[in-house]
């Protein structure tokens, strides 16, 4: 089609050096040529030469001006596809899909077969995961270019991902069939384990499996075959075919513990000694695999087989010195059966290696090296410490660093015990010794930066981190520019404790952005992966990414930053800055001069250091040479704002901020109960009732029994007390209608009663001290026996994090005044949990506060510490 | 312990698993790249909580047909979990995979000059030999050693295997051409 408005010959030939200039990232030169262009009165307003400047100018950087020539040529030419597709390329480049959707829209009503931008679409709409409009793009794609195999391909796909299979699989099957011989045979092979997966997902595994059959010398990934094929037989309950495929694929890899389950699905076994048996014979098989062996073990339900299976476990293990045996034991103690077993063994050998250097009574067995011991009082460290007994989980870790003082896995679990017995600063004091020792393991660096954080030492923790970051990089930069999650949602927690909002809150907002960017990172492979023929790992690829924010990282970090911006919200900050200003009003001139010079100076150095960072950042490191060839599509990347803390915590609007971090959970994490109460406490602040219903109603179908929710049904009985005369007739009616099953016609004080005796206020702390703060502020006179059942030690589930949130309720004032009490229940504490610096005494912990701390590093205070995880 | 090769779903862990361990770190997109050009080569070891404890990340280098080879970019097993033998399982199974899907000849990696446990497990229980030294390889300014194992004990290996029986009559298939 001829353009709109078209340029004599001279023009348009500089008009299109733009567009090369524009391919080939020749941005100065595009501008240079649309400067001849414009610069001639008669086309100075020329749209498309206008919107190709604007187009380039974004390129370097220039996003305001952009938006305004390409605005400007688009006015100047609105039936022009190029000026149209122009602002959609900008759009895409800010993110703005939607809008660069409706743009592209817009330039193929005035040229239907332009095939770039139906690419370019088709690229936008399976982003956006528009799957009606990518079909129907893709078959536009495949009508105009039938030669081509990416116009197959995409058409194939559209169809399966709308779960059109047998389209899909005919597409695919016609492709096949006429595809020109002499394609790489690795394409070939996944193009064919792609319809197979199809073929699958259709449920068809009949078919599928002829389909896998009849291609197999063509398919170059032997384990997919089997795999699926072995797949295809239990489905079809073929189970001695299944048999032999897996007894195949365990020869390939014994130590994959599915194909064990397989096979014993294979198999049909059901009882225990039959499957002990079972794994006999491949422990026999596969001597040196471990998966046999340790499955076995779960296996192994009789008292006198477990014991000796386990016993020959754990004898191969301390001989050998394998560090992990007590992790790789450890989903044992879920029986409680076991663990007593496990404990009687090691017992018996710490006693028997002791005295004579052997596992057994018996002097005359094989002597064992002297390493058997040490690793037998490292496992029973670790197992004293599983079961909270941290005396004897200490006495045990204290006689094998004395025996080996310089085992670095040693001083990691000493702090581990500390940990968990509630004093955080030992705990990462030991692992700092642990990281002394060893500078070059990353491993021990990281625990130990982690440890740091747990104890509030945020700055002492980032310290750590750089022993491993880029030199001349703040840490906290490289972490972020590395999507270091584990480090940002252990701060942003830390930041919380210790209260300090904007930064638990920047650091919740750069977890968010890794999201994004990950969202963000699949839009190449789209074309990629159509290219490269890998089409199973891209429908992996779209589905995860489709339940991304799913990830445990982003519920941690969006806990955090909904608990900040409801605070926020209900005690928002003083206007002063946090930072404290000098009074300037009360200083003489000179002295005034005198700041500002320094001011100024200070400003400077910030600037210069900003600059050098800048330069290091430029540098990068060898081997990221490829992922720069990956990454090189995107130079337009737009620049987002900077997260200032300050800002951050004076956010106008918490509730919608705290929002925005719970709406991906609502859908990805709806099965978590917190999802729920989370969302009730913003509307609840936001005076939403149906959506205060809708979350008690989620929370209800989840876990009716829970404590929490208890509490919200509550206080929205309690909100509808006051408010339901004034609600809007209709919207009054449902929300009786529906609350009515969890009500049951109760008044507060009446529910609050009830929340007592509740089955779970018994056994569970949490849910006691609900119970008792609802008892409190519903029945004043019953305070008494409130605080009782608050300050209570006699729950199963008793932990020093329970206690330190009674305290805190305490302190807060939930019970009315309290001293005396606060005192006594803290001594009870201490009684209990006597390594918990949470219930030291102030006196004891100036002491026990390390005089290492450097002045900005924040002060510890027992209620901002973490205790467990 | 369970051992098996990479999805899609576990790329972000493998990342988390990096992090914890090595020095050498990359962004997702670069996990992405590798699990989607070459989906057969990356292995992870899970624990029962399906947490990941130690993975292989790998690669192709498609440098002529004459030189087809595997890369090992980042090989990681949390200290926690080492003398279980993992690192070199992983390898195993990932070496495999580069002869069946990619007709790989040998693979290569870097090492640290300094990394002599991981250059023990290299040399010792893996095959591999020195081929030459890269300085400042690393970003820090550290020399590599560059190395590499023959595969052809592998082809051998994988030509051996029965072969599923092939050919089946299949009649469903060519009436549904004809829709499209």
């Amino acid at each position: 089609m001829p353009p709109s408005n078209p340029l004599p010959p001279k023009e348009n030939a500089l008009f299109k050096r733009i567009l090369r200039c524009y391919e080939h990232k020749q941005y100065k030169n595009g501008l240079k040529f649309a400067k001849q262009i414009l610069s001639n009165p008669k086309f100075a307003e020329h749209g498309e030469t206008l919107a190709m400047k604007g187009l380039t100018l974004n390129c370097l950087g220039r996003k305001e001006e952009a938006y305004e020539y390409v605005r400007r040529g688009l006015r100047n030419d609105l039936k022009s596809p190029v000026c149209w597709h122009v602002y959609g390329l900008l759009q895409r480049s800010d993110k703005k899909y939607d809008e660069a959707i409706k743009c592209y829209r817009n330039a193929l009503k005035w040229e239907k077969e332009n095939i770039q931008i139906l690419r370019d679409l088709s690229l936008l709409q399976i982003q956006m995961r528009d799957l009606e409009g990518y079909k129907d793009t893709r078959y536009q794609l495949f009508m105009l270019r039938p030669t081509q195999r990416a116009s197959w391909i995409g058409f194939a796909m559209s169809y399966h991902l709308l779960g059109d299979y047998e389209m899909a699989i005919s597409i695919l099957d016609a492709f096949r069939t006429n595809q020109m011989k002499g394609t790489d045979d690795y394409e070939h092979s996944e193009l064919l384990l792609y319809q197979n997966m199809v073929l699958a997902e259709s449920g068809q595994y009949e078919r599928a499996l002829q389909h896998l059959q009849k291609f197999s010398s063509q398919i170059l990934d032997k384990l997919s075959i089997k795999e699926t094929s072995g797949e295809y037989y239990l489905k079809l309950k073929r189970f001695k075919e299944a048999e032999s495929v897996y007894e195949d694929l365990l020869k390939r890899n014994p130590e994959n513990v599915m194909y064990y389950a397989k096979l014993i699905e294979a198999k049909q076994l059901v009882d225990p000694d039959e499957k002990v048996a079972f794994f006999e014979v491949y422990k026999k098989e596969f001597p040196r695999a471990i998966a046999p062996r340790r499955l076995q073990l779960t296996e192994a339900l009789a008292q006198p087989v477990f014991e000796k299976l386990v016993d020959e476990y754990l004898r191969h293990g301390l001989h050998k010195g394998i560090p992990p045996l007590f992790v790789d034991l450890r989903s044992l103690y879920a029986v409680q059966d076991k663990a007593e077993t496990i404990e009687k063994l090691i017992l018996q050998y710490l006693e028997n290696l002791a005295k004579n250097g052997t596992f057994g009574p018996d002097p005359s067995e094989v002597k064992q090296p002297a390493s058997a011991l040490l690793w037998a009082y490292y496992y029973a460290a670790q197992h004293f410490d599983y079961k909270k007994d941290t005396d004897r989980a200490l006495q045990y870790i204290d006689a094998a660093i004395d025996h080996t003082p310089t085992l670095i896995e040693l001083f990691i679990v000493k702090g581990r015990i500390y940990k968990h017995a509630g004093d955080p600063v030992s705990a990462y004091q030991w692992l700092e010794e642990a990281q002394a020792m060893d500078t070059a393991d990353r491993y021990v660096n990281s625990k130990c930066a982690r440890y740091m954080l747990r104890a509030g030492h945020v700055k002492r923790a980032e310290d750590m981190c750089a022993k491993f970051t880029r030199e001349g990089v703040p840490a906290t930069e490289n972490l972020n520019e590395m999507q270091c999650m584990w480090f940002q949602t252990e701060a942003a927690a830390a930041y919380k404790r210790l209260q300090q909002w904007g930064e638990a809150l920047k650091k919740a907002h750069e977890v968010d952005r890794h999201f994004s960017e990950i969202m963000e990172d699949q839009f190449d492979f789209h074309s990629y992966c159509m290219r490269k023929m890998t089409l199973r790992s891209y429908v992996g690829l779209l589905r995860l990414e489709d339940v991304l924010r799913a990830h445990p990282f982003y519920f941690r970090a969006a806990k955090v930053a909904v608990d900040v911006y409801l605070r926020l919200d209900q005690h928002p900050l003083q206007d002063a800055p946090q930072t404290a200003e000098p009074d300037t009003e009360n200083l003489a001139p000179s002295e005034l001069k005198k700041l500002r010079n320094k001011q100024r100076k200070a400003k400077r150095k910030a600037e210069q250091e900003s600059a050098l960072q800048a330069q290091v950042q430029v540098k990068r490191e060898q081997h990221h040479k490829a992922r720069q060839q990956q990454e090189q599509g995107d130079p337009e990347a737009p620049q987002l704002d900077e997260l200032i803390p300050d800002k951050l915590a004076r956010a106008e609007d918490p509730l919608e901020q705290a929002l925005k971090f719970l709406q991906p959970l609502r859908t990805l994490a709806a099965d978590r109960i917190d999802t729920h109460l989370m969302a009730f406490e913003i509307y609840f602040r936001k005076d939403k009732p149906l959506l205060m219903l809708q979350s008690i109603k989620r929370a209800h179908r989840l876990d009716a029994a829970h404590h929490h929710l208890h509490d919200c049904l509550l206080r929205f009985q309690g909100w509808l007390d006051d408010n339901l005369a004034s609600l809007n007739p209709a919207v009054a009616a449902v929300i009786t209608k529906e609350i009515e099953p969890m009500v049951r016609g109760r008044s507060t004080v009446e529910m609050a009663e009830q929340f007592v005796s509740l089955p779970g206020t018994a056994v569970c702390q949490a849910a006691a001290l609900s119970a008792a703060r609802a008892l409190r502020r519903h029945r004043p006179p019953r305070a008494d026996q409130a605080l009782q059942l608050a300050t209570s030690l006699d729950y199963p589930d008793l932990s020093i994090q329970g206690c330190v949130d009674v305290l805190d309720s305490l302190r807060d004032g939930d019970f009315g005044p309290c001293e005396k009490e606060i005192e006594q229940y803290i001594e009870a504490c201490r009684k209990k949990f006597p390594y918990a610096i949470a219930f030291k005494p102030a006196s004891e912990l100036s002491e026990l506060a390390d005089d290492r701390a450097p002045a900005d590093d924040a002060p510890l205070q027992p209620k901002e510490i973490a205790v467990n995880n | 312990m369970n051992i098996r090769c990479a999805r899609p779903s576990d790329l972000m862990n493998m990342q988390h698993c990096n992090l914890l361990c090595l020095p050498e770190n990359y962004q997702m997109k670069y996990y992405f790249y590798h699990g989607l050009s070459w989906p057969q080569l990356s292995y992870v070891a899970e624990d029962e909580k399906g947490h990941i404890v130690g993975y292989v990340l790998a690669k192709m280098e498609e440098d002529g047909e004459d030189n087809r080879h595997g890369h090992i970019t980042s090989l990681a097993v949390k200290r926690s979990h080492r003398r279980l033998g993992l690192a070199q399982k992983l390898m195993n199974q990932a070496s495999l995979a580069m002869v069946e899907c990619f007709k790989a000849k040998y693979v290569s990696l870097h090492v640290r000059k300094s990394n002599r446990a991981a250059l023990n497990l290299y040399t010792n229980s893996l095959g591999f030999k020195i081929l030459e030294i890269e300085p400042k390889y690393y970003a820090d300014g550290e020399d590599a050693y560059s190395m590499m194992r023959d595969l052809s004990a592998f082809a051998a290996e994988s030509k051996t295997e029965p072969q599923p029986t092939e050919n089946l009559e299949i009649k469903s298939e060519s009436a549904i051409i004809s829709q499209c």
